[in-house]
């Protein structure tokens, strides 16, 4: 059989306009949320997915997080955009010890699961042991922490070390409450061996088991992730019948935003992407982010990145401000290695400013005429930020205080290969806390620790009241006092640490005008779609 | 053995084509096919932008009003009077640095080209020359460069080497000298059994000295005009590598990562349009300026053929 020219073209008519019809009606769908006539409302959530996993001991990234504190409850949690104190939420209260190792949570009563069964000390003792044993890699925020019950409404967990934000830890969306029966049922363990022998993953992939105000409909990785209200949740119902979580790129979000008319929110519409953005839209966001230098102090990679005088003249050379400009709005040129969202940062006054005569008085003393350093940086866009352009804005800068950086693009693992390799002089990163606690960053950053170690930072080469005000850090368990003492660390950092911090940048939720509770939070999962409601 | 007095009516066919051979740049001038060159309104505006580019790029430092380098507060700045094609993000100059771009991009096509004509020009010469085993290893493996996607390969290669120029032009050298080696392979094998070089031959002279006296002079025509069409690809190339991060580092203005620049954000569509037209007027001029090259100098190609 023979097709002719003309039937041809009329077919490939007849499907172009097929296709232009179904692709309309999709964009039809997608955002008519509103346009429900009586049915179920649905929330559309926009966001580029970093996605591996809806398993609670296993979810570690991004649109995983905004998921699963949906889906499950926590012991403890945080409202809105506060991260400063956890609030209760399983647990309807909890008592520390004065040596902040043994806290003591009592469960609220009448919690069920979305099957209906009740919420008991059990299911507590075996979702965090699963999440220690089943070492992902969420598993580092509570290997030090041990759990048991005393009776069905009260949890003790200890740490072995003396902590006083387990509270925060405990508010994790990994620390998350899983139905043990059924989880069991589905090749879940909490065993010690629970590393080799669980294998709940792919059911928890497709399943929510948790007591949270919704439950999972549908789960596609690469396209969209369906939440329906939870009709046996134990709290205030949600606002939002459906929430659909979009994966979506970046530009689209924002086109997508631009038109969008009601219960629409985009995640990651951030810095100079926010401009020309509809004046009806709201905007929240907080500064999560730092942006570092970091100088390799090891004189065998780089005497002159290790030389104090050239650590001292490069923070001089560097336009803070002008770099801050670079990432758009809601940025801020960097204090210290806090950031602004959390406890312990430095009020913005005291950020670094430039001054390139000091610069060039101190390359002239250390003798450096012309230094010339290779400058390693990951050829990546991070929250609408191309980091390629602060880089060769950096270059820019120091250039007029007589310093020459090569600059060295590399695709993102190459760059992590390299940095871990501890051979790199002068690199660049953005930083993300994992949790809302700024204590990692003293267990990686301070001298001779892991991260610390990469740019050669040993003990012996850092400034002993550096060592000292870290210590501090850590000893001191009162919250308040610890801030405090975060700041003076905070502050020798900047004499004299490899780290130069750049900017601090926010993570932004864009909403429609008629939602309510669109806040950005820091805590992990961006926002709380289960908060969200309309005017 | 041929007739020592051919019949001057009818002259031998063979020997005719080995003298008219030679003759390839004179068909320049006009003759067998088609029009001349500065006859074609088309061939001769590419001829204009090119010689443009030429000009722009040999006096860039005069011509470009900025820095191509130089930072400035006043970042994405629309197309005004000050900055006739606006500012990039770093508040540079998008006109000096297009301008900039051709210093660039033009000299890499041109060495990327001839680096990859002498290489597979030579292959190709002695494959078609020596036969046998030599022909068949060397034609594989033109086969194999050819059985990846060009730029892919490319891509691989920078990849390895680490990103930077001399890799991004060593690497589109890789990609591009197979075609030189088939073509002038073909050219080779057409003349093998012609009778001045059976002569030259019994006269003594070695295989070296007949590649370069007789082969090399009567099968270099149609690279030549090859090599002018993949100028404007080698451009294209370039700049591909580069959009993808591949290229010259940064902050060199080359026109690839400028357009990569503005694409980040469409709506300041002046960061990537500029070095995006630039990239679309030289690779448009030296496709047209080798397409009628090729209808000049291969009369099998001529219009109306």
């Amino acid at each position: 059989m023979s097709v002719s020219p003309r039937r041809l073209r009329a077919g490939a008519f007849a499907l172009a306009t097929l296709a232009i019809i179904s692709t309309t009606a999709c964009t039809a769908g997608g955002s008519g949320g509103n346009a429900n006539g009586g049915g179920a409302t649905t929330l559309t959530v926009n966001t580029s997915f970093v996605l591996k996993t809806l398993d609670p001991g296993r979810v570690y990234e991004a649109t995983g997080l905004t998921a699963v504190h949906a889906l499950y409850d926590t012991l403890l949690t945080f409202e809105g955009s506060d991260v400063s104190k956890p609030v209760p939420a399983l647990a309807e209260s909890y008592e520390a010890s004065a040596d902040a190792k043994t806290f003591t949570f009592k469960l609220r009563s009448g919690v069920t699961f979305s099957d209906g069964s009740p919420l008991t000390a059990d299911d507590v003792v075996f979702s965090l042991n699963r999440l220690k044993n089943i070492k992902g890699s969420p598993a580092v925020t509570v290997s030090e922490l041990s759990v048991s019950k005393t009776d069905d409404n009260t949890v003790v967990v200890t740490s072995e070390t003396a902590n006083p934000n387990v509270p925060v830890v405990l508010s994790m969306p990994s620390t998350a409450v899983i139905n043990a029966n059924v989880a069991r049922e589905n090749g879940a363990k909490d065993g010690e061996d629970a590393a080799q022998g669980d294998t709940a993953q792919q059911y928890l992939d497709t399943n929510s088991i948790g007591s949270g105000p919704y439950v999972l409909k549908s789960y596609e990785p690469e396209s969209q992730v369906v939440l329906e209200a939870n009709p046996n949740y134990w709290g205030e119902a949600p606002q939002f019948e459906r929430v659909v979580l979009r994966n979506m790129d970046v530009q689209t979000q924002k086109l997508t935003m631009q038109r969008a008319e009601a219960a629409e929110i985009s995640l990651d519409i951030s810095g100079k992407l926010l401009e020309g953005l509809p004046e009806t839209l709201q905007t929240s966001g907080v500064q999560d982010t730092v942006y570092f230098l970091f100088l390799n102090a090891d004189p065998a990679v780089s005497p002159v990145t290790s030389n104090p005088k050239f650590n001292q003249a490069l923070r001089a050379a560097i336009d803070y401000q002008g770099v801050a400009a670079l990432y758009g709005q809601g940025a801020a040129p960097g204090a210290g290695l806090v950031a602004p969202a959390f406890p312990g940062t430095l009020p913005e006054g005291e950020a670094s400013t430039r001054d390139v005569n000091k610069a060039k008085a101190l390359l002239a003393e250390a003798n450096l005429t012309n230094p010339t350093v290779k400058f390693n940086y990951p050829a990546i866009t991070y929250k609408g930020v191309d980091l390629g352009t602060v880089a060769t804005k950096v270059q820019g800068d120091v250039a007029e205080a007589g310093i020459t950086l090569e600059l060295n693009p590399q695709p993102l693992t190459t760059f992590l290969d390299e940095m871990r390799g501890g051979k790199v002089a002068l690199g660049f990163t953005p930083q993300s806390l994992n949790y809302p606690v700024a204590d990692s960053l003293i267990n990686n950053m301070a001298p001779g620790q892991a991260t610390a170690l990469r740019s050669g930072w040993t003990v012996e080469r850092a400034d002993p009241a550096i060592v000292a005000a870290g210590e501090k850090v850590v000893e001191t368990l009162d919250l308040a006092a610890r801030a405090t003492a975060m700041q003076e660390w905070q502050r020798l950092m900047n004499q004299s640490s490899p780290y130069v911090v750049l900017a601090s940048n926010s993570s932004t939720v864009v909403a429609t005008a008629d939602l309510t509770g669109a806040d950005y939070t820091a805590a992990g999962w961006q926002v709380d779609v289960a908060a969200v409601g309309r005017k | 053995m041929t007739m020592i007095a051919p019949d001057p009516v009818a002259p031998d066919p063979k020997v005719e084509r080995a003298l008219t051979r030679r003759r390839w740049l004179g068909r320049l001038r006009g003759g067998s096919a088609g029009q001349p060159i500065w006859r074609q309104p088309i061939a001769v505006a590419a001829l204009v932008i090119l010689g443009g580019w030429l000009l722009l790029a040999i006096f860039a430092p005069l011509i470009a009003p900025y820095d191509p380098l130089a930072q400035s507060p006043e970042a994405y700045a629309p197309p005004s009077a000050t900055h006739w094609f606006g500012t990039d993000s770093l508040g540079r100059d998008i006109l000096s640095r297009v301008i900039h771009g051709a210093r660039l991009s033009i000299p890499l096509a041109l060495a990327i080209v001839s680096l990859a004509l002498l290489v597979g020009g030579l292959l190709g010469l002695v494959a078609g020359y020596l036969g046998r085993f030599v022909d068949e290893a060397l034609m594989r493996l033109t086969d194999l460069v050819f059985a990846f996607p060009q730029i892919i390969l490319a891509m691989a290669v920078t990849a390895a080497f680490g990103p930077n120029t001399r890799n991004a032009v060593l690497a589109l050298v890789i990609v591009s000298w197979p075609v030189y080696a088939r073509v002038i392979r073909s050219a080779v094998l057409s003349m093998r059994g012609d009778d001045y070089l059976s002569a030259a031959r019994l006269l003594g002279v070695g295989p070296i000295r007949a590649l370069r006296r007789d082969v090399l002079p009567n099968s270099i025509g149609p690279a030549i005009v090859l090599a002018t069409l993949e100028l404007g690809n080698a451009v294209l190339l370039l700049a591909a590598l580069s959009f993808l991060g591949l290229g010259p580092r940064p902050p060199a203005a080359e026109w690839g990562s400028m357009v990569a620049l503005g694409s980040q954000d469409l709506s300041m569509w002046w960061v990537s349009v500029f070095p995006g037209l630039a990239i679309l007027t030289v690779v448009m001029a030296f496709n047209v300026l080798g397409d009628a090259l090729r209808d000049r100098l291969d009369p099998r190609y001529a219009k109306g053929r």
